[in-house]
């Protein structure tokens, strides 16, 4: 067979895909443009008040209306949409990262220290998602209330267990290799076999278990921020934004139904891509699994 | 043996359900800064600081405070309320009644819900109501908690103003108030909870309806209708009952939001003014409860396969 252009490649690979996962990636490019251009394209400033009647609904000018502060709801959204991404991403790789090292290395070590670490993340694994992100922003105190920094640890708190019992289990699986004892008997140490050994063959794993995550960092972190214990406004972070305009939603429905419509497009996106790539490459991937 | 397999996990349960309790005790008690200083405020007086001092015994080692508290658990004293000095237990007693009945009424809808739409997928699988069923599933999935409860308000009291904007019961509430304060939470919740039973249900019995004694059965002449009712429906029981109960532990997670949405006075809502006010004792009893909940409906759904299903009590 005659050797492929690169372009010829891509465009098989485009041929073989769904219709989500076509329509997924475009939703996604067009979040991904909005994120960084954004602030640019907003007409009005996010915390510009007197920018329209307030509670006026939606209009060619103020495509979400206008908030009780009178400020352009549409504006704050597009302000809000790269603070959503990049949290959601951060969280989700700082979760990840961290719980694939615990799970490897437990896997690796085995015995008593296996079952330690096994017993104190069946236990956070335990915590409903909400219940454990409440305690983890009570326990970081009020001064921590409202920064992004917290956030992302709270993500990582909520991601790492889980992320940490699948890394085991694939991690288990690998550790019967020869290459795995071949190792150790070379005399490599324990975080030079898990980076060297074990990682590379759990990757594959964890980048479906990244995706799958980071669909859903954005409703945690719009849950939070909606409860008021995440991002805190005048931030226009989009739970909060949702929270803010909740008293108006009987004069204005759009002021809730739009920035309802972003973060669920936005969801849905990473999901449908998520799931037309994992049946590309032939891995079984749950969505939203708890 | 089964009796030491239901042991196991009932004992494994209770070691994570520990674990849990010094999780909660670490986080809300022994994290570096002053816990007089978290609940009060930093510029709250010396004098305030030393009497909540006082009163959660902070001047105790940290131990002896957190085997106090898990003694007071276990006998049912779950300590007092900081803002309003009443025992815990009267608090939540109440709280948790009120989220028992929105869950039930939940589950009501669920059942049914979940059970036929799964029901159709499976049938009809790998046709077009399945993808497109497939794909309202999945959209469904996608909308957070907090947005679908807020949907459902656009939808039912503003473009069809049937329902009540706020879902908040006492005891002087008649039973229709109660239905219709339940409802729109009870719907909502319901519907997050079958987005993911019905993408885990229909798995499961599409499994069973190519399985090998269905083909049998419909080979041998019987209607698709009553290979399905009589044949296919027993065995999708065990399934159903284990994606149950896994939801049921979901729903405390979902209740939170839910509540805080509908203002419905349970115990989602309780625990989240427990975090907002900083309220020490609360917050440990409400976390802790949720946790034991959520580990008990695991428990329940791991038991409940072990039993009935026979394949699983070889396994250790």
């Amino acid at each position: 067979m005659a050797r492929r252009t690169r372009t010829a490649r891509l465009a098989l690979l485009w041929h073989r895909t769904g219709w989500s996962l076509r329509i997924g990636a475009l939703i996604l490019l067009v979040h991904l443009l909005v994120a960084v251009f954004g602030p640019w394209l907003a007409s009005y400033d996010p915390n510009e008040m007197g920018s329209g009647i307030p509670l006026s609904g939606a209009s060619w000018a103020h495509p979400f209306g206008v908030d009780q502060l009178s400020r352009d709801i549409f504006s704050r959204v597009l302000n809000g949409s790269h603070i959503v991404i990049i949290l959601s991403l951060s969280g989700t790789f700082v979760g990840l990262t961290v719980g694939a090292a615990i799970g490897l290395f437990s896997a690796y070590m085995g015995g008593w220290v296996d079952e330690l670490i096994q017993r104190t993340v069946e236990a956070f694994v335990s915590i409903p998602f909400i219940v454990l992100g409440l305690l983890a922003v009570y326990a970081a105190g009020p001064e921590s209330a409202g920064k992004p920094a917290l956030m992302v640890l709270v993500i990582a708190l909520l991601y790492a267990p889980r992320v940490a019992r699948m890394a085991r289990s694939a991690g288990l699986d690998i550790i019967t290799h020869d290459y795995v004892l071949a190792a150790r008997l070379r005399g490599e140490r324990v975080w030079s076999v898990i980076w060297f050994e074990l990682a590379p063959n759990v990757i594959s794993t964890l980048i479906v278990e990244f995706a799958v995550r980071t669909a859903y960092a954005p409703a945690l972190v719009a849950t939070f921020g909606f409860l008021g214990f995440g991002i805190q406004p005048p931030t226009p972070e989009w739970g909060s934004i949702i929270s803010e305009n909740r008293g108006i939603f009987l004069l204005s429905p759009v002021a809730v139904l739009g920035p309802g419509a972003c973060l669920a497009s936005l969801i849905v996106a990473v999901n449908m891509v998520t799931e037309g790539v994992s049946r590309l490459i032939g891995q079984r991937v749950e969505i939203a699994s708890r | 043996m089964i009796a030491r397999l239901i042991l196991g996990r009932c004992v494994s349960a209770l070691v994570t359900l520990i674990a849990i309790s010094i999780i909660v005790f670490a986080m809300v008690q022994m994290l570096p800064g002053d816990v007089a200083s978290m609940v009060l405020g930093r510029f709250a007086s010396e004098t305030a600081k030393e009497a909540l001092r006082q009163q959660l015994h902070l001047y105790q080692p940290a131990a002896w405070r957190y085997l106090g508290w898990l003694a007071g658990l276990l006998t049912g004293n779950l300590g007092d309320d900081l803002s309003s000095q009443q025992p815990i237990a009267v608090i939540i007693a109440p709280a948790l009644g009120n989220t028992l009945v929105l869950s039930g009424a939940a589950l009501a809808i669920y059942l049914p819900l979940t059970l036929s739409v799964a029901g159709v997928q499976a049938f009809y699988r790998y046709g077009g109501i399945d993808h497109g069923l497939s794909t309202v599933t999945m959209i469904g999935a996608s909308i957070p908690e907090f947005l679908m409860s807020i949907l459902f308000l656009v939808m039912f009291v503003v473009v069809m103003p049937v329902l009540p904007a706020v879902s908040f019961v006492d005891e002087h509430t008649s039973f229709i108030g109660w239905l219709s304060a339940l409802a729109l939470p009870a719907v909502v919740l319901a519907i997050v909870m079958s987005v993911y039973g019905i993408r885990m249900l229909r798995g499961n019995l599409i499994e069973i309806l190519q399985s090998d004694f269905i083909q049998v059965a419909l080979l041998r002449g019987l209607s698709p209708g009553r290979v399905l009712i009589r044949h296919a429906l027993p065995n999708a029981l065990i399934p159903t009952l284990n994606v149950t109960a896994l939801n049921l532990g979901y729903l405390i997670g979902g209740v939170v939001v839910v509540e805080k949405v509908f203002a419905f006075p349970g115990f989602g809502s309780l625990m989240v003014d427990a975090v907002s006010f900083r309220d020490v004792p609360l917050v440990e009893a409400t976390v802790m409860i949720a946790a034991a909940i959520y580990v008990a409906s695991n428990l329940v759904a791991d038991l409940m396969a072990i039993v009935l299903n026979p394949k699983l009590r070889r396994t250790s």
